[in-house]
């Protein structure tokens, strides 16, 4: 739109090449999810669009009030490095919480297939395929601090930008590793329930609910680490 | 120097009520006599910080054809501006005190 006579970008939700390739330039760096990058583009955009405004109102062309919008911005690294620090919080938060909400709904599927069908670790000693469940409580120690640790480097009392960075690695870590004990959790409650039906035959009941969870959970608490980690390693 | 002031005068600006990005940047470059004059890029990933630690809430709108982000206080952002002021206020008349003009006390 540069150079066309626009002088109000008000009626310019666009902005123009100038500023399109700044915006380009910081969201091609940043981590997370698309609608997350869009979010942040938007916001930035209206942002650019105003200061623009404001040097178009001091008596400058559509393109030099672009470029000193762009220069009072600052240097697209600087911006992504940070967004992208804050979104690797972010992420490290709410996969926290997804398994946070979802541990109490896994365990307590689990808990109910074991009363329905009496099966060894709810009414006798561990035996066969049940010797495994310590691995499970292990999980649970594991993931217990690790969730603590990323609800802590991402909460409130964090907020503190001096160590951002630190903190974004160490919630990423954490809850990578609170993901992984959740999916070997996971893995080793079918692999016991497997080794159960094929060692104990007779019919087992409502424990459909618990397998669709421990899978559904564990799938997606495997792939949550892995990105994880995939935002940890490309942190600056 | 702004260094672990960032968010408090962040939310600061936001005490007599809701602003968007740009809006909170200028009133940091306003407030401090130009002073303070921030890249704005970097205001944003703070704020966004501060909004994932609950101090403030984003909201979206549309303005002029475009969708926009304002953010104001929370209860608890506040709870803790009124803290930060509170502690900063303590802070600057014990550093006032000491840095200034009048004699320190002789050596025992």
């Amino acid at each position: 739109m540069a150079g066309t006579g626009m002088t109000d970008p008000y009626h310019d939700p666009h902005g123009d090449d100038l500023v399109d390739d700044y915006l380009a330039a910081i969201t091609a760096q940043l981590p997370g999810p698309a609608s997350a990058r869009v979010a942040i583009a938007e916001e930035l955009r209206d942002g650019l669009l105003e200061t623009r405004h404001a040097h178009l109102a001091r008596g400058r062309s559509d393109r030099e009030a672009s470029t000193a919008a762009i220069a009072e911005f600052g240097d697209p690294r600087a911006v992504a490095a940070a967004f992208g620090l804050e979104l690797a919080a972010a992420q490290a938060r709410r996969v926290a919480r997804g398994l946070l909400a979802t541990g109490p709904l896994v365990g307590l599927s689990w808990i109910a297939a074991a009363a329905v069908n009496a099966f060894p670790p709810w009414r006798h000693q561990l035996t066969g395929p049940w010797l495994a469940l310590p691995v499970v409580g292990l999980a649970l120690l594991t993931a217990g601090p690790a969730l603590g640790v990323t609800m802590t480097t991402t909460g409130r009392s964090a907020t503190l930008e001096s160590r951002a960075d630190q903190q974004a690695s160490s919630a990423l870590t954490a809850v990578a590793v609170a993901a992984l004990a959740a999916a070997t959790a996971d893995l080793t409650l079918l692999a016991m329930l497997a080794g159960h039906a094929l060692t104990a035959p007779g019919p087992l009941r409502w424990v459909g609910v618990a397998v669709a969870a421990s899978l559904t959970r564990g799938l997606l608490a495997g792939r949550a680490a892995r990105r994880c980690l995939g935002v940890r390693a490309a942190l600056p | 120097m702004l260094k672990g002031h960032l968010d408090a005068l962040l939310m600061a600006t936001l005490a007599g009520g809701p602003r968007h990005g740009y809006a909170i940047k200028e009133a940091l470059r306003a407030g401090s006599g130009g002073r303070f004059d921030l890249p704005t890029g970097t205001i944003y990933p703070a704020l966004h910080r501060l909004e994932r630690a609950g101090l403030i809430r984003g909201s979206w709108s549309v303005v002029n054809g475009r969708r926009r982000r304002s953010y104001q206080l929370t209860a608890t952002g506040r709870r803790a501006l009124t803290r930060e002021r509170s502690s900063w206020r303590e802070f600057s008349a014990a550093v006032s005190a000491l840095l200034g003009e009048a004699p320190w006390p002789a050596p025992a």
